[in-house]
């Protein structure tokens, strides 16, 4: 047995230095493979992230047509104080159309789901009324729009049943007042399927023993959903909540199906705005610098939304 | 450490920060390999790339049919024709030539004409092309295809705005024929419009609607330059929209809107058709449309000139259209340009005309699937006897027809003018208001695409 509290000898001395340079090489090796691995996947990252990010930062400082990369002319923050500048559309109304679609998306997708949710719960066939509820999600966000853009239109089915019910026809995507609320309706009802899903499984973790005890306590339904299924959900709403508000901020295509961002400004949005920037004016500049305040924007609205639930107790 | 010890490494490859450095650009550049030219061997055809919108349909076998003749009687250069979509027909030019993957023949909509020579994209006619486009087309089509005064292209298909008129519904109303004044427009206007009792729209006495650029923008700007009014100054560096006639076309679209005569919110493509629709401006290209939509139904449609604002008014219209222009970055410009000509200036037999009547390829090629091209001469050969009576208001208008600005920043003025006239519209903005608006809008917009 060897005495590993005994003083060294200068062979070990000698040995211990030869074992720790072969397992320094070894380390190296494994270094080198472990790279090698991730090589592909960081290929990726960088390809595919790092270097669009990149040009971006740079045509955000730039002028830029699109047509020839020798042609990107330097103009500082321009670009960023164009966006500001009086008279400009940007902050209001496609930046404030922006968080107005995402915030009445999140809070009627949480509520519709939260209430679905609960329901499938307490049914038979929860299997079944998952599957229903998720269709939305694999329906083409071009076929929902369309759908529901014949369902509004003035002889559409919902003014046929508003007619039904003796009221008068609502110009929904045509009256700049109830334009946004009637897409993000249809927003908030693609987007519940897979709020189900998630809060469905929370649902099921919530340890049975709670609602027994409540149950002997006395608790009615109300209490019982206000005080433990929607405290232990919590986890389940930061989620949604989270990815629901990111996908409303950078959402543009049901718009550009339902009403290309009319009429006049009223359903603009700031992904459409830069697609238009780019892509049909050929200011990618100017586009560029958008996409970097809706970044700074999506990046400001996580972190508020991360800091409350963790003030709360939760992470995400 | 010396610089060229701090740029390779001893072994004289790259440094870390120096292949880093030269990442992104190998990158780039990867993509910006030279386009396909032929095989390049002495001998061997060179092959002109040609990008069109003619996707898909009769408008891609009608301009296969001419390259088709062509590569058959050329054997030193041959012409291959990619085609997208319209909707993607810009940002092709853009990711192709960004990539160095342009096509030697583009063809552009007129109104990115501005944007397009900005950014060095297209290259300037030859002298003699230039004279050959100035002689053989009308003021319109030759402004369309020209920026700054120089010209870019040969005009292909252009269109005109007009009056279409359902005559049965203007019949059941009492009124004879297609309104002349913005006073018979009204009145027509008011006369045919219905509703029922929960304020659906029957019947929509003007169709104004908030569908698309065409019925937008086009039918307001061909009512301002029948009111003798301008979007853009001459010099299009500013738009001129805030002017009377300006206040004009927006007061006639405000009162009509809000007297009931039209629903903005009415899709007129669809409703014209099914008879929801009395009269609408909208372009040639309709026609066709409606022919195969409305059936029998079509013998009930009229076309008349725009109406002008007073009897003694000088008529005028929008006219809007497409080119063939050689990129800039094409290593043939020449065979492109001798193609080009080829296929818009040589006028050849037409079977179906009278004997010996002459048209160029492109025009006939048009014709046949409903549209025009800026010759004039040519579209009355095309158009004789026994062709569609709707067409000649268009075919007439290409004499007084103004053409859309095509300055740098057109495309993002024409968005900005649609966003005001839909504000208008639905009662966003008044009429002093989305003047003043479009006018510090566009200002500030052209003015940074300059």
């Amino acid at each position: 047995m060897v005495n590993t509290l005994a003083p060294v000898t200068t062979g070990r001395v000698a040995h211990g230095a030869a074992v720790d340079g072969r397992s320094r090489t070894r380390r190296r090796r494994q270094a080198v493979v472990a790279y090698l691995f991730l090589a592909p996947a960081l290929l990726f990252f960088a390809l595919f992230l790092i270097l669009p990010l990149g040009f971006a930062l740079l045509l955000s400082m730039s002028r830029w047509a699109g047509f020839d990369l020798g042609d990107i002319d330097p103009v500082g923050l321009d670009n960023f104080t164009g966006l500001f500048a009086d008279g400009s559309t940007f902050l209001a109304p496609i930046l404030t159309n922006t968080l107005l679609f995402a915030l009445g998306t999140v809070a009627l997708a949480l509520a519709g789901s939260v209430l679905v949710a609960t329901c499938i719960d307490k049914l038979r066939f929860q299997g079944l009324w998952r599957t229903l509820y998720f269709l939305p999600i694999v329906t083409t966000v071009v076929a929902v729009g369309n759908v529901w853009k014949y369902m509004y239109e003035p002889g559409g089915l919902v003014n046929g049943v508003l007619n039904a019910l003796g009221l008068g026809s609502v110009a929904f995507l045509q009256d700049p007042d109830t334009a946004l609320p009637s897409v993000v309706v249809v927003q908030a009802w693609a987007s519940v399927g897979s709020a189900i899903l998630i809060l469905t499984a929370g649902l099921k973790s919530v340890p049975e023993s709670y609602y027994e005890a409540a149950a002997l306590d006395g608790a009615g339904p109300v209490t019982v959903f206000w005080k433990i299924t929607l405290p232990l959900l919590r986890p389940s709403l930061l989620f949604v909540c989270i990815t629901q508000f990111l996908t409303g901020l950078q959402s543009f295509a049901l718009i550009i199906v339902m009403t290309k961002g009319g009429p006049g400004d009223a359903t603009d949005v700031a992904a459409l705005e830069m697609y238009r920037q780019a892509f049909s004016y050929g200011d990618w500049g100017t586009a560029s610098a958008a996409a970097f305040v809706l970044f700074v924007v999506v990046l400001g609205v996580t972190l508020v939304q991360l800091w409350i639930f963790r003030r709360k107790g939760e992470d995400a | 450490m010396t610089p060229s010890r701090r740029t390779r490494t001893p072994n004289g490859g790259l440094s870390r920060r120096h292949f880093a450095l030269s990442l992104p650009s190998a990158l780039l550049a990867s993509g910006c390999a030279a386009p396909h030219q032929g095989t390049g061997r002495p001998g061997d055809p060179i092959v002109l790339t040609l990008l069109s919108h003619y996707a898909s349909g009769e408008a891609k076998a009608a301009l296969q049919g001419p390259v088709d003749a062509w590569n058959a009687t050329h054997e030193r250069v041959k012409v291959r024709t990619k085609a997208v979509e319209f909707t993607d027909l810009l940002t092709t030019f853009m990711v192709r030539q960004a990539a160095g993957q342009g096509a030697d023949i583009l063809h552009p909509y007129c109104l990115w004409n501005g944007q397009l020579v900005q950014a060095g994209v297209l290259r300037p006619a030859p002298s003699e092309h230039a004279e050959e486009i100035t002689r053989g087309y009308g003021e319109a089509a030759v402004a369309a295809s020209s920026v700054g005064g120089k010209v870019y292209g040969y005009p292909t298909e252009v269109q005109t705005y007009a009056l279409y008129c359902n005559r049965r519904l203007l019949r059941e109303a009492g009124i004879d024929g297609p309104p002349r004044t913005w006073p018979e427009l009204e009145e027509t206007a008011q006369r045919t419009a219905r509703r029922d009792r929960y304020g659906n729209t029957l019947v929509q006495g003007f169709g104004l609607s908030t569908y698309d650029d065409s019925t937008t923008v086009g039918q307001t700007l061909a009512l301002l330059n029948a009111a003798g009014g301008r979007f853009v100054s001459a010099d299009g560096r500013r738009t001129a929209i805030d002017s009377p006639a300006g206040r004009a076309v927006f007061d006639l679209e405000h009162r009509l809107v809000v007297n009931g005569a039209s629903a903005p919110g009415v899709n007129v493509y669809k409703a014209f058709p099914s008879g929801q629709v009395a009269m609408v401006v909208s372009a040639g290209w309709w026609t066709g449309s409606l022919k195969a939509l409305m059936g029998k139904d079509y013998r009930d449609v009229g076309v008349a000139p725009v109406p002008v604002p007073g009897a003694d008014d000088k008529r005028a219209t929008l006219s809007t259209g497409f080119m063939l222009g050689v990129n800039a970055a094409s290593e043939y410009p020449r065979e492109a340009w001798e193609f080009l000509r080829w296929l818009n200036a040589e006028k050849v037999r037409v079977k179906s005309a009278a004997k010996g009547a002459t048209a160029t390829r492109m025009s006939s090629l048009q014709v046949s699937v409903g549209s025009m091209t800026g010759r004039a001469d040519d579209m009355r050969t095309l158009l004789g006897k026994g062709s569609d009576p709707n067409l000649r208001p268009f075919l007439d208008a290409l004499a007084y027809a103004v053409p859309e600005p095509n300055v740098p920043g057109a495309q993002q003025a024409k968005s900005l003018l649609r966003k005001n006239i839909e504000a208008l519209w639905t009662g966003q903005q008044s009429v002093d208001d989305a003047l003043r608006t479009t006018r510090r809008q566009v200002d500030q917009e052209v003015s940074r695409s300059w």
